[in-house]
């Protein structure tokens, strides 16, 4: 399982929000260059149709895949009442022949991007993941090297935690929690809602990038 | 503050000491309300001692400060603090309010901070300045002296009182941008909508896929891959794009039978009712890495023995077509064993039975390099016998033929022959299989075994491994060819994975047999 909310932020405060997190965070950024490909089943496999994601991280030296499966959200009035989307997720770390063995299984290739940013992974209250980036949509097929955003004036901004059934709950909390911290460049939400972008954005982006106080004055 | 006025405003207001109310010169009570300033102060402390508490309280307890909050206070605090600093700028010419009685612990002190006379050292300081400063002006009339001095002070007043501006507009435009929830900056609408749409857009593509996906068209790989799907995708035979089977199943999904199917590789096969319905079961297995069956896959699904994949093939033959088979194979094994030796390499990966009958295979293939030879002798002679045999759709399209590679001659030649064997339950997963053999998917074709004692084997995608054709361009001419066939079922089987297609048909097993024998005998004949 997994505590997820996700929003956007304009790229022109791409920078500020990235100095906010360094400074929540304390920890370095990681690169981030990660080939998405969304396999789903055809309808004669099964009765349900299911999706997987193969992610491939392009920054290693060495890409790595790893597979993904994202199941349904938690639903309920508990659910509702959370700020957070509880969902479930597994995740595992594959060869990368993982892309011919699913398409041996029967799964085709529905649509695949390329996210390019960067990610802080930190503990605070739970194992959080923030990781913002550009969406990026390849023209041709696989053609990582050639790929345009999709958005080219907002980036998305995803907030990730793991969750086990039991401790959902305060994984949630320290999330909102967290988010609050983000709240002056940036709102957060399910995946399901837009959000719009803050007002306060420029104004706090523009605090964030000065030297600290008088000395730009 | 300036000291001489200072001192005057004290006299004013120590002259009347034996009062005990001092009252204010009037003019300065005008300019400064002292009692509301001395409101807003204790105020202010007020504000600024609350939010110590606060945060001790939040410190003792370990909470996480409600930022927003916080932040705002200190702005309203430090905007205060900043008025009422404006406000006592004017007036404080007319004070100097500290110490205000003569006491004890400042009697001492008091002549001191009465005197204007300088420290020594500064007085001497002093003097060497005014010595300097007059020193050009020596010998002008003191009235020229006093003037320039005047202008100097004026010029010196002037650029401070500039300076002064400047930092306090920059303070005031500060101050304002941090006065959140007072000054709250809007977002033009037209942008907010225009925001609200992207974000639309991204966020559905991010969570739902929205506006990525290719079309059937323009899902061509292209010609180079990037680094970390080459070998992902090439493994053995250097064909591409399974993804192109996979996005043709996403848009063509039902009518396998379409000839739509236009993807440069992956070419659908076209086949008839059963026969599709087989090739649907083994689509996947054009998926899955065999990048050499959406290239070559258009065979249609009746003949499990499709041959196309040569050396790898796990058709198996029914035993009667076996043992004619194989005293034509015997005839051709001392041929080209080694040519086989690649192939035998992946057979040995099968169980032993399969190992069987690969190498029957293995044998008849190694007939297939002496008519490789005979590249446009073959696409004679081989329509010839197809049509002959009225098997629909089959075609070799020249591209095919000039393939010039053994593989795909063999691969040709095992089509023949192994049409024979094709049983109608096993064409249908055998035309999936009809790819160039690779050594991957042996363990496949095992499972899709019918449950026959000999069947014929699904190949997926066995490459000989020695492919050099680009497999593009042959898919595309395979499919031409293929769209354009009459009977239009069978779609052009591409290269086995860039070898050569066959479109198979299920029917006449006797006939191919003999043309298989027919065949078999040709390239003696010819040669």
């Amino acid at each position: 399982m997994e505590c997820v909310v996700e929003g956007i932020i304009e790229t022109q405060h791409v920078e500020a929000l990235e100095i906010l997190l360094q400074g929540l965070c304390g920890v370095h950024r990681d690169r981030l260059r990660i080939h998405e490909l969304c396999l789903k089943s055809v309808p004669n496999l099964g009765l349900v149709a299911s999706e997987l994601r193969l992610l491939c991280d392009l920054e290693q030296s060495e890409p790595t895949w790893t597979v993904r499966h994202i199941g349904g959200a938690m639903k309920g009035a508990g659910a509702e009442q959370l700020s957070v989307l509880v969902r479930n997720m597994v995740e595992s770390k594959v060869s990368k022949k993982a892309l011919r063995l699913f398409y041996a299984l029967g799964y085709k290739l529905d649509h695949e991007l390329l996210r390019v940013g960067f990610a802080f992974n930190f503990h605070r209250g739970a194992q959080i993941r923030v990781a913002v980036s550009s969406v990026n949509k390849m023209l041709k097929l696989h053609a990582t090297d050639e790929a345009v955003p999709l958005t080219p004036g907002i980036q998305l901004v995803e907030v990730t935690a793991p969750a086990s059934s039991e401790n959902y709950a305060e994984v949630a909390a320290a999330v909102s929690s967290f988010c609050e911290y983000l709240a002056p460049l940036l709102h957060l939400s399910k995946p399901g809602n837009s959000t719009g972008v803050v007002p306060t954005a420029a104004a706090a982006a523009a605090s964030l990038m000065s030297d600290g106080g008088g000395t730009t004055l | 503050m300036e000291g001489g006025p200072v001192r005057a405003g004290m006299q004013d207001q120590q002259q009347p000491p034996a009062k005990v109310v001092e009252r204010l010169n009037s003019a300065v009570q005008q300019q400064l309300n002292l009692d509301s300033v001395k409101t807003r102060a204790i105020s202010l402390f007020k504000a600024i001692s609350r939010i110590l508490e606060d945060f001790d309280s939040i410190a003792r307890t370990n909470a996480d400060p409600r930022w927003q909050d916080t932040l705002s206070q200190f702005s309203m605090v430090n905007l205060e603090l900043f008025n009422i600093v404006e406000e006592i700028k004017n007036v404080s010419k007319a004070f100097v309010v500290h110490p205000k009685n003569v006491n004890a612990e400042n009697a001492m002190v008091l002549p001191v901070m009465l005197s204007s006379k300088l420290l020594p050292e500064m007085e001497a300081d002093d003097n060497a300045k005014r010595e300097q400063l007059l020193q050009s002006m020596r010998g002008l009339p003191v009235a020229a002296q006093i003037e320039k001095l005047k202008t100097r002070i004026d010029m010196i007043g002037a650029a401070c009182e500039s300076a002064e501006k400047i930092i306090a507009d920059a303070r005031k435009a500060y101050f304002s941008t941090r006065q959140g929830p007072t000054v709250l900056p809007t977002i033009d609408k037209v942008q907010a909508a225009k925001i609200q749409e992207q974000e639309n857009l991204l966020r559905s593509a991010v969570n739902h896929g929205e506006g990525l996906r290719i079309l059937g068209e323009q899902r061509q790989v292209t010609s180079s891959l990037p680094v970390h799907l080459v070998d992902v995708f090439t493994a053995n035979d250097g064909s591409q794009s399974f993804s192109d089977s996979s996005g043709m199943y996403q848009k063509n999904t039902p009518p396998l039978l379409s000839t739509t199917n236009n993807n440069s590789q992956g070419s659908l096969l076209q086949a008839t009712g059963p026969q599709l319905i087989g090739r649907a079961a083994a689509s996947p297995s054009g998926a899955a890495g065999s990048t050499t069956f959406d290239n070559t896959s258009a065979s249609p699904l009746q003949y499990a023995n499709s041959p196309r994949s040569g050396p790898n093939v796990m058709n198996t033959p029914s035993p009667q077509q076996q043992s004619q088979s194989q005293q034509q194979q015997q005839q051709l094994q001392q041929q080209q064993l080694q040519q086989q030796h690649q192939q035998r390499q992946k057979i040995m990966q099968l169980p032993p039975h399969q190992q069987q009958l690969l190498a029957q295979q293995q044998l008849r293939q190694s007939s297939m390099p002496g008519l490789g030879q005979m590249h446009g002798q073959h696409h004679v002679q081989f329509s010839q016998p197809l049509a002959a045999q009225q098997l629909q759709g089959r075609q070799l399209t020249s591209s095919a033929m000039h393939m010039g590679q053994n593989q795909l001659n063999q691969g040709i030649h095992l089509n023949r022959q192994l049409n024979q064997f094709s049983s109608p339950a096993n064409s249908a997963l055998f035309n999936a299989a009809q790819t160039t053999p690779t050594s991957q998917m042996i363990p496949n074709i095992s499972a899709m075994m019918p449950s026959q004692s000999i069947l014929p084997r699904i190949q997926f995608g066995m490459s000989a491994g020695n492919r050099t054709l680009p497999p593009q361009n042959l898919s595309d001419q395979m499919f031409n060819s293929g769209a354009s066939n009459a009977s239009g079922m069978m779609s052009i089987q591409q290269q086995h994975g860039t070898q050569g297609a066959f479109g198979n048909t299920p029917q006449s097993n006797q006939t191919l047999q003999q043309s298989g024998v027919q065949q078999q005998q040709r390239p003696q004949n010819q040669q």
